[in-house]
């Protein structure tokens, strides 16, 4: 057996991961980084609109700062995230930006003077200062009250993901690629590493390391149809799942993308919607307007899936070999028009549906998109509940998304989370020691290999891509974008028997070595694990907060359900995940639960609520006048980042208010 | 869209580590589905038919580079290509040449361009080693950043490394993946190399003036990168530099 | 600037390749244009001739016929340089050869059969041009209408010319389309697709000139 010893371990190469990797080693640490694929193929790279951060460089974000940004990722969240972490987020975002400027990505730069954008579907001409020229840009994105998506035109995650992995390259960093794990190395109270598998010869290794990171990013792969790459599949969380020590967190917090096309899922973006795009039914009616005769087509994400899952459910979907569908139809918008601002939807049906957007419907259907859930991790990125086990990214649940993630947000979580994050790692590996305890270590691998030669030499016969496929289709089919008692519950018991069946597996494929049967029966037993702590949350949650939308409960509860879902594994022979929950403190909160300012607004107040609101008041009346914005924050909710980034961002058009301005401004 | 048809797709397979193993095409029948792609078939071949079947895709979106192969003599990305393309409904699918084999349609790019990486030094070596992240940052042309972008797209798929004579013939050419990034980080205003750096890098016979402009690089590129400009930028740059 | 002077030499090397193989090919069609002079009648031909021995220069009108010699002693060293650097380009070993064939196989790609079929023209001009730079050289004073035409028609010579002619026509157009596109100029009129079709148009029409120019010879032989 081969045994590796590291300082700092990261599992996954995508942005979150090789940040924390770059980290620790710029503090002189031993650093190895796992990934199943090349670091450059990570999903990451699939991120195309942009990351937020209130630079404020365009006239469009004049006025934006940490404040504005906080607000938003909260309303966002439907105040299920951290509201401390959201502060940190949106405090450390413009250095990300700064930083991977300088680590050579190019991003999109202001032009001064005047220049002509569609605003509300209507020609609106903006005027660029000259101060501003060249100056990092941003646009536009829902949910938003400032332009603030920093972008490099269409291929942000891609310029990112490859400005930081050549940058770990520069730092010879070494990524151990197409190397899976497949277990956590822990005594129950201290994580020691990862037992892998090198997918190319079969072997076995064991990573001893102080600090052991999950960057897998997220589980959209437990469905049948997903926008994420085909490795999200979750294996990070079952990883930390199967400890049975530490918790995730929020699984059933799913977020579903409408207009994905089909069969592959390939997001198309939602400005065929914003720009005038229709969608139509089986009959080729326009049915949206039916349902929200104010909005149509654009009321928000969660509304539009869920009403187009609604009508496909009324059988007025068109009949597929993978499933009914319906229709984006953009060919009222002109051929000029799909030329050159749609140019990459265009691209995508020519090479992925064969056909002519200008002139064809486009197949689309609501998609999985985005797993807000995760590793459960305090605020420094550390499991609560696993010492030395940190999660980063889409794989965790540091939780700055709550229960709907802002579009923007989740690659700005990568880089300004790994930035965090990784110091906090760096400071981990320095304070504590490489504990190794070889009985321990051959524990772990014994387990994994013994758990190979079963499904190997093993009398199993059930078939792993049978099974993974019937769980998509539960899930799919009961965790979807509309969730109600009777079939989250006919997805837990469906669910439960799988795993049972999962139990069963038998491979016709023998070998030892490279052999995608075999990785696909060991995902697949973990997949389902996962599969259940989302079915499970889903189904314990009775209200409907942000992307969770039950149709039994439809108003959000913050009396009874201002919490975080935490799910661990209890046993190995377990068929169910136990839950149990992290209240959310209305009276630490800077930003009590309210109206988002979009969707409906039915929800359940807490009871600290209005108490909150007016204590806050209060704590900002008592301060002096020279009070500035940043004093006035650190009054009602104070946070904390590592002393390296903890000074004030510095902008183009900032005008310091003093306390009394910002107080009348407020109880306008 | 074809409905109904019987595909026929000629695979080659061969397992590098299974002793005896030799190199075989394998023919593989599939009933085809409305808007199939090559990426869909290998996993219903997978699924249904032979589950040893290797081959890698990612993001399956034409994004992340990871399953060029070589499809009726053509190296492509595997995931984009509709089987509908192809009238007479057989597909010969080949592992990318000039790459090691990890086992049937599997190549080991990741470790091909980290190595290039490497020994390239294929990432900005900007003009301070800090800067300040709490300040402004440093302003550069508009036109400028959208230049790099063009450049920047680059997938690393290493269709161009396999449909390069110059480099199946002289094993340490650093191909067109080199010279584009090489090129990229020329024109970067951010960095601080000088034309002599390039130059020892690629101004010899395993770089520009090694390349033959067969253009097999730009001719199959899935993301239609300027590779005729820009190699000829670099010769140029650097024949300059010599004279 | 102090590059080093190993690695100085490969761009020597590949400018000198280039330079080298763009002289050759103006003159190839320079003469070739020269020789079609014939398609005009003997007079003309005998007019070129006489001209290119420097007949103007000389008292009696006969000039000098050893300036073609030294012409074709210019152009076989020429050709030499361009032989030589451009053979390190050559799979020369078997191992280079297999990869070679074993990725032509796999793959198809035009231009890289364009370039086989530089190379295997190329190895032919190697074999056929040194006896034409021979039988003229060495008698530049037979250059002429009649002379020119019993070398090719009665002694058989239009067996080595006429293969000769299909390999440098080949070899030289493909050649200067690959100059232009390997050095680049960034005007529009040189797409790519554009020059391929100039390069396709220029061999075709110098075939039929050579072709043409050789029958030309027949009635004087």
């Amino acid at each position: 057996m081969k045994l590796i010893y590291t300082d700092s371990l990261v599992v996954g190469a995508g942005l979150a991961g090789l940040r924390v990797a770059i980290a620790s080693k710029e503090r002189g640490l031993d650093t190895v980084v796992l990934s199943l694929i090349p670091a450059k193929r990570s999903h990451s790279a699939a991120a195309q609109g942009g990351m937020q951060a209130s630079l404020g460089n365009t006239v469009k974000g004049m006025g934006d700062d940490e404040d504005v940004h906080f607000q938003d990722t909260v309303k966002g969240s439907d105040w299920g995230c951290d509201q401390e972490v959201a502060r940190m987020f949106a405090h450390c975002a413009p250095k990300a930006v700064r930083e991977l400027a300088n680590w050579g990505v190019p991003w999109t730069r202001v032009t001064k003077g005047p220049r002509e954008v569609v605003v509300n579907a209507e020609k609106v001409t903006i005027e660029e200062a000259e101060a501003a020229h060249g100056l990092i840009n941003a646009r536009d994105f829902g949910g938003t009250k400032k332009w603030r998506t920093c972008y490099t035109a269409d291929g942000t995650g891609h310029s990112l993901l490859y400005a930081v992995d050549n940058k770990a390259i520069s730092l010879d960093i070494p990524v151990h690629e197409r190397i899976e794990a497949l277990s956590l190395i822990h005594d129950g109270s201290r994580c020691h590493g990862v037992v892998a598998r090198c997918l190319i010869t079969g072997e076995l290794r064991a990573y001893i390391a102080k600090s052991t990171t999950i960057a897998t990013g997220g589980y959209g792969r437990i469905y049948e149809v997903s926008t994420n790459a085909i490795i999200c599949e979750g294996i990070g969380q079952a990883l930390a799942l199967e400890t049975g020590v530490a918790k995730l967190g929020n699984m059933e917090a799913v977020q579903f993308h409408p207009t994905a096309i089909v069969p592959v899922g390939i997001l198309t973006t939602e400005g065929c919607r914003g720009d005038g795009g229709l969608l139509r039914d089986k009959d080729g009616h326009r049915f949206m307007p039916d349902y929200e005769p104010e909005k149509k087509e654009l009321a928000s994400r969660d509304v539009v899936s869920r009403r187009m899952t609604e009508h496909m459910r009324k059988g007025k979907g068109v009949d597929s070999p993978y499933g009914p569908h319906l229709w984006l139809d953009i060919t009222l918008l002109g051929r000029k028009h799909v030329e050159t601002n749609l140019r990459e939807v265009k691209e995508i049906c020519e090479n992925f549906l064969g056909i002519d957007p200008a002139k064809d419907w486009i197949p689309v259907r609501p998609t999985q998109h985005y797993s807000m859930g995760g590793i459960r991790t305090d605020a420094t990125g550390q499991s609560p509940h696993l010492k030395g086990l940190f999660s980063v990214g889409e794989a965790a649940c540091w939780d700055m998304h709550g229960f709907n993630r802002l579009g923007g947000n989740s690659l700005a979580e990568t880089v300004v989370g790994g930035m965090i994050i990784g110091k906090y790692v760096a400071d981990f590996c320095e304070q504590n020691a490489l504990e190794i305890d070889t009985a321990l270590v051959d524990k772990f691998v014994t387990q994994v290999r013994s758990e190979i030669d079963d499904l190997v030499e093993g009398q199993g016969s059930e078939s792993a891509f049978d099974i993974k496929l019937e769980m998509q289709r539960i899930m799919m089919d009961y965790v979807g974008i509309f969730r109600n008692g009777l079939e989250l519950n006919k997805a837990v018991e469906a669910l439960q028997a799988l795993l049972l069946r999962s139990r069963n597996i038998g491979l016709t494929c023998k070998k030892r070595h490279a052999n995608p049967e075999l990785v696909e029966a060991l995902r697949v037993k973990r997949m389902l694990k996962v599969a259940l702590t989302v079915a499970c949350g889903a189904e314990a949650r009775t209200e409907s907060r942000g992307a969770h939308a039950r149709e039994d409960f439809p108003q959000r509860n913050d009396k009874d359900w201002l919490n975080r879902t935490l799910s661990s594994w209890p046993s190995h022979d377990a068929t169910l995940p136990a839950l149990d929950y992290e209240q959310l403190d209305v009276m630490t909160m800077e930003l009590p639960p309210g109206y988002r300012g979009y969707g409906i607004n039915n929800a359940i107040a807490h009871p600290d609520t209005e108490k909150r609101e007016q204590q806050i008041i209060d704590i900002l009346s008592k301060l002096p006048d020279e009070a500035d914005r940043h004093a006035r924050q650190h009054a009602s909710m104070p946070f904390e980042v590592p002393p390296s980034l903890q000074e004030k961002n510095e902008r183009l058009h900032e005008k310091s208010l003093s306390n009394r301005a910002q107080l009348g401004d407020e109880t306008k | 869209m074809s409905q109904g048809r019987t595909l026929t797709f000629n695979i080659f397979r061969y397992d590098p580590q299974e002793p005896g193993d030799k190199p075989k095409m394998v023919k593989y029948q599939i009933e085809e589905a409305p808007g199939m792609t090559v990426f869909i078939a290998l996993n219903m071949l997978r699924e249904k038919q032979d589950p040893s079947l290797q081959f890698d895709f990612v993001c399956r979106a034409g994004i992340c580079g990871s399953c060029a192969m070589v499809i009726n003599g053509f190296p492509t990305l595997a995931c984009r290509t509709l089987t509908s393309k192809y009238p007479k409904a057989e597909i010969t699918l080949m592992p990318l040449p000039g790459f090691e084999l990890i086992g049937d349609l599997s190549v080991n790019t990741g470790k091909f361009m980290r190595e290039l990486a490497e020994r390239l030094k294929l990432w900005l070596h900007p003009k301070a080693d800090e800067v300040d992240i709490h300040r402004i940052e440093a302003p550069m042309a508009p036109e400028e950043a959208a230049k790099l972008y063009e450049l920047e797209r680059c997938v690393e798929c290493g269709v161009c490394v396999s449909a390069c004579a110059t480099k199946q013939m002289r094993d340490t050419f650093v191909g067109a993946v080199g010279m584009m990034k090489i090129a990229r980080f020329e024109l970067d205003s951010r960095d601080t190399r000088s034309v002599e750096d390039f130059y020892h890098v690629i101004g010899n016979q395993d770089g520009v003036f090694g390349c033959m402009t067969l253009l097999g690089c730009q001719d199959n590129c899935p993301k239609d990168l300027p590779h005729m400009q820009q190699i000829a930028y670099l010769r140029r740059k650097m024949a300059t530099a010599l004279v | 600037m102090s590059l080093n002077n190993k690695k100085n030499l490969s761009g020597w090397l590949d400018m000198s390749q280039s330079l080298s193989g763009v002289i050759l090919a103006v003159f190839l069609w320079t003469h070739l244009v020269l020789v079609s002079s014939i398609l005009l009648g003997e007079d003309a031909m005998t007019f070129v001739a006489k001209t290119m021995e420097l007949s103007f220069l000389s008292e009696d009108g006969h000039g000098y016929p050893w300036v073609v010699s030294l012409i074709a002693i210019g152009v076989g060293l020429l050709a030499s340089i361009h032989v030589l650097v451009a053979m390190h380009k050559l799979p020369l070993s078997l191992q280079q050869q297999r990869a070679l064939r074993q990725q032509m196989s796999v793959i198809n790609h035009g231009d890289t059969k364009l370039w086989v079929w530089q190379a295997i023209t190329g190895v032919g001009i190697l074999l056929l041009l040194p006896v034409h730079l021979w039988l003229i050289g060495s008698a530049p004073e037979t250059i002429g209408p009649a002379g020119s035409a019993d070398r090719i028609w009665n002694q058989g010579v239009w067996m080595v010319y006429l293969p000769l002619l299909l390999c440098v026509e080949l070899h030289a157009a493909i050649g200067i389309y690959r100059v232009a596109i390997k050095w680049g100029s960034e005007r529009a009129l040189n797409s790519r697709d554009r020059i391929k079709k100039i390069k396709t148009i220029v061999s075709v029409v110098f075939v039929v000139i050579g072709i043409a120019s050789l029958l030309a010879f027949l009635p004087y032989a």
